[in-house]
């Protein structure tokens, strides 16, 4: 390294600022220091600033980040699984396709298996005209005995605290989904709109750089246009 | 027993998630402080940070170990940062500052540390914290690895992607700019510092 310090060497002094020069070098600016207060002020000044930087200190927060494999806690960060991100257009569009077809195939193999169909469909409406009062009379009695029976035995439906428990269980497991439902899509939104915003920005960045570009070339053809009129009216008054 | 970094990443490539913890247990404060330090904000500190593992947890495959994990993990989040400064300029928000509260002033003074101590120490690290946001974002993300997380000039340059004497020159340009808003503000009083 440099065995001589020159004044003004800024990047020099940072250097010997931060401990991080040659031994050659640091020799040579302790040298300089000695001997001139203005670069000896600088150093003080800039240990000075040093020490009011290490006054900043960030307010305590709570971390405590884990990732987990299954189950769902706050300061939870879980990776989506692979059935869950987003399907590209074209998968989307070939699964339509396969679903479609699917269907169109079923309804053209179920066409053709109508014919035979017929026959049953007909036995079954003659089978309900012969239908007789006395039928429609019984039927009237067991709906009947049917519809009074919930009044009879309203104990036999009745909970147990086993049911309650379960039912329990399944509201907190749908609560739970809900929750995590919810925290999931929020991150999802958030990318998205991250994405966004990225892509707007190059957008943005490549419009304004086609514009610069633009307005270059428009510069210099108005400049070549101005010389070319400049001597058109040279030319002229000459002729006169 | 405990494991270096090169191992526990060793350990969550090959699916021990609790490895990966290990490194969040590791490293989640002083990416937060660095994500707190560059953006100015608690909030949005703590986001990048859960952040900068997400994302570091997703990319853990691809990490080959050409860096230290550390510095990879500080490229995430200063990345991510860069991200959060892009959105603010262009919409930004009319937030409230995250000043000192009297409630949390109280709850926060402890038995060795008397409020007067503790208003004139969050002055100060307002102070700062103001100047810092005066500085180009490059300046000040200098300043901040080597200042908080002690980073060589080598380190820093290879972070930035620029050359050691451009890191040389944005230190000493931003403590210049750090130091006249200082003495501006009554924190450093040029004739002291003169004296000393």
């Amino acid at each position: 390294m440099n065995e001589t310090f020159i004044c003004g060497d800024y990047e020099a002094l940072v250097s010997y600022l931060y401990d991080e020069c040659a031994p050659n070098e640091r020799r040579a600016i302790s040298g300089h220091v000695a001997i001139c207060s203005d670069c000896a002020e600088e150093l003080v000044a800039l240990g000075a600033t040093r020490e009011q930087l290490a006054m900043w200190t960030p307010p305590d927060a709570q971390l405590g980040f884990r990732i987990v494999s299954d189950a769902p806690r706050s300061n939870v960060l879980r990776p989506l699984r692979w059935w869950r991100q987003p399907m590209p257009a074209w998968a989307q569009a070939a699964a339509a396709a396969v679903i479609f077809t699917t269907g169109v195939t079923l309804g053209v193999m179920r066409g053709a298996d109508r014919g035979p169909a017929r026959p049953a469909l007909l036995q079954t409406n003659a089978t309900n005209s012969s239908v007789t009062k006395s039928d429609l009379v019984a039927l009237e009695q067991r709906l009947r005995s049917e519809m009074s029976q919930p009044h009879l035995a309203p104990t036999s439906v009745a909970a147990t605290p086993a049911d309650a428990r379960i039912f329990q269980q399944v509201r907190t497991m749908i609560d739970e989904s809900e929750q995590r439902q919810r925290r999931e899509l929020a991150l999802r939104t958030t990318e998205m709109v991250r994405d966004f915003d990225a892509q707007r920005n190059d957008d943005l960045m490549r419009i304004e750089r086609t514009l610069g570009q633009m307005d270059g070339t428009t510069g210099v053809e108005v400049a070549q246009q101005r010389q070319m009129l400049n001597y058109l009216m040279r030319v002229s008054q000459r002729g006169q | 027993m405990t494991f270096t970094d090169d191992e526990l990443v060793a350990r969550s490539v090959g699916g021990d998630a609790e490895s990966f913890n290990q490194l969040i247990l590791r490293w989640e404060r002083p990416i937060y402080a660095l994500a707190y330090r560059v953006i100015g904000r608690e909030e949005d500190a703590r986001d990048v940070c859960q952040e900068t593992f997400l994302r570091a947890f997703r990319a853990l495959p691809g990490f080959k170990g050409q860096a230290k994990f550390s510095s990879w993990l500080y490229r995430i989040a200063l990345n991510l940062c860069r991200d959060w400064i892009r959105r603010q300029r262009r919409a930004p928000v009319m937030q409230m500052p995250e000043g000192v509260e009297a409630g949390e002033l109280i709850a926060e003074a402890g038995p060795i540390e008397s409020i007067e101590d503790l208003v004139s120490r969050r002055q100060l690290s307002e102070v700062v914290a103001e100047a810092m946001k005066l500085l180009p974002e490059e300046q000040r993300t200098a300043i901040i690895l080597k200042e908080y997380h002690g980073m060589t000039f080598q380190e820093i340059a290879d972070m930035q992607g620029c050359p050691l004497s451009t890191v040389k020159t944005r230190l000493y340009q931003g403590l210049t700019v750090l130091r006249r808003h200082l003495e501006k503000n009554g924190q450093l009083t040029p004739q002291l510092v003169n004296r000393s």
